[in-house]
């Protein structure tokens, strides 16, 4: 029969590794403060957009993507507490970070490219490049629900750039969602938050092109993007 | 990011031959495909996992039957349930072949991007496991031989939870000889006494599972009291004795609410 040492001793060992994992999951998820502190920064910036005149508005999302940039240092902090072959075990807490970073970096890119950002690029532009960022990576998902936040943004700018008599940016925006939506219908998506997400997309579909509407129907906005 | 999506992705530049929507159908298609074969990997774990939560079930009965089965037929009994238990970890290596594909770490990122299809099967067989081992060694086995029965990272949480259970399939071995009911008591007390030593934050699930382990517990202390009394009375004739424990814990049984089982 198993005498009590020996089930304390073998409980032990078990639980002395739980108690390193949860502080390591501390430890990471204390080292991701300063990129927390950056997603704010940058979804503040590009908040102004909705005020700013539409002059102001490339200078708005230059800065935003600056303030995404000097995330790099901090992302290179954060590989080296993930051990080896585990960054999907730490996913949890970089994750969200992403998701954040990505919205931003479309946003202030469709301002000035009028472009869908890459993956890729997003990857590089919010300093997730290079060696020494280990095993960290923007997986399509975190992308991918990355843009629909943006995405869910846009209609809100639609309505406030009328307001600042901006009768060009909601034919834009309203072009750009179109494309997106096409873009995604093209996936394979199963019952997940990404799903769910996507659901989203067709109202803010039809929001944007509710103001377009309304413009037309005044003989407003000429442009079509 | 897959390294198609990066082949994709690197011509930022909208090629001027191409509309907007031309160019972002080529890249979701990146896209579309990381996404499916990390669903159809998903789907495959999941279908081996249910597996081995299922196979795992049914070597826990068997090892039930083998505990009250006659001494003879023991022997047999756990060497079967050691064969059956190859069969469900032969699931483990198959899904380690799975999460091994594309991989060049063999496999141990991925393992931590499925985790969660596979714990529940690998609880289940955690349970299935030291239940088997318990019975063959009377002791607990260790987070180290289970690790090296999967040959990867069970990680200490699934041990716990799966320990926890473990407390509940020893409840009914209290029926055993008499001398069984007090070990198993101890063995339970000692399980449930560390375990109320860990901060619940640390294991999710715990908190529950520590309920049923101090039901059971309890069931088991009845048994072990009426044992002691009758053990007085009928110190010498163990087949009443036995008769004794069986109904002790029939009565503990409809006493509490229901364990597991």
């Amino acid at each position: 029969m198993a005498a009590p040492a020996s089930v304390e001793a073998t409980l032990a060992a078990a639980i002395t590794q739980m108690e390193a994992d949860a502080t390591l999951r501390k430890t990471v998820k204390e080292a991701t403060e300063p990129i927390e502190e950056i997603t704010r920064q940058a979804t503040a910036e590009l908040n102004r957009l909705h005020s700013a005149s539409s002059d102001k508005h490339e200078a708005i999302a230059n800065k935003a993507l600056e303030i995404v940039a000097t995330a790099h240092p901090t992302w290179v902090e954060i590989a080296k507490l993930i051990p080896k072959g585990e960054f999907f075990r730490y996913q949890f807490a970089v994750s969200p970070l992403f998701k954040s970073l990505v919205t931003s970096i479309a946003f202030a890119r469709f301002i000035l490219h009028n472009e869908l950002v890459p993956a890729f690029t997003a990857a590089t532009l919010m300093g997730l490049t290079g060696e020494d960022v280990g095993e960290l990576q923007l997986s399509s998902d975190d992308y991918l629900q990355g843009v629909i936040a943006m995405v869910n943004e846009l209609p809100r700018l639609s309505i406030n750039s009328v307001t600042a008599q901006n009768f060009e940016l909601p034919g834009r925006i309203a072009a750009f969602v179109n494309d997106i939506f096409a873009s995604y219908s093209m996936l394979n998506l199963r019952n997940d938050n990404l799903r769910r997400r996507f659901d989203s997309l067709k109202y803010d579909l039809k929001r944007c092109e509710d103001v377009v509407y309304d413009l037309t129907l005044r003989g407003l906005g000429a442009s079509k993007a | 990011m897959a390294d198609v999506a990066m082949e994709e992705a690197v011509p930022a530049p909208i090629a001027p031959t191409m509309t907007r929507r031309e160019h972002l159908a080529k890249t979701f298609e990146a896209y579309r495909s990381e996404l499916d074969e990390a669903n159809e990997r998903r789907e495959q774990i999941i279908i081996r996992s249910r597996a081995i939560t299922q196979l795992s079930k049914k070597l826990i009965f068997h090892c039930h039957r083998g505990a009250t089965a006659p001494p003879a037929a023991r022997a047999k009994n756990l060497k079967d349930g050691r064969d059956k238990e190859r069969e469900i970890h032969a699931n483990f290596v198959a899904i380690r072949a799975q999460l091994a594909i594309g991989a060049d770490d063999g496999g141990n990122e991925n393992f931590w991007q499925f985790k969660d299809r596979i714990t529940g099967g690998l609880e289940e067989y955690i349970e299935a496991y030291t239940f088997l081992y318990y019975l063959e060694t009377k002791e607990l086995a260790p987070l180290a031989e289970l690790q090296k029965a999967l040959s990867d990272e069970s990680g200490a949480p699934d041990y716990i939870l799966g320990m926890s259970d473990l407390t509940g399939e020893l409840m009914p071995l209290s029926t055993g000889d008499h001398d069984v009911p007090l070990a198993v008591c101890s063995f339970v007390r000692d399980v449930k006494l560390i375990f109320d030593a860990i901060p619940p934050k640390m294991v999710p699930k715990l908190d529950r599972k520590q309920e049923e382990t101090t039901r059971s517990l309890e069931k088991i202390e009845k048994v072990c009291y009426a044992l002691r009394l009758r053990l007085v009375e009928f110190g010498d004739k163990p087949e009443v004795l036995k008769t004794m424990a069986k109904r002790a814990l029939e009565e503990a049984n409809m006493a509490g609410p229901e364990g597991r089982e």
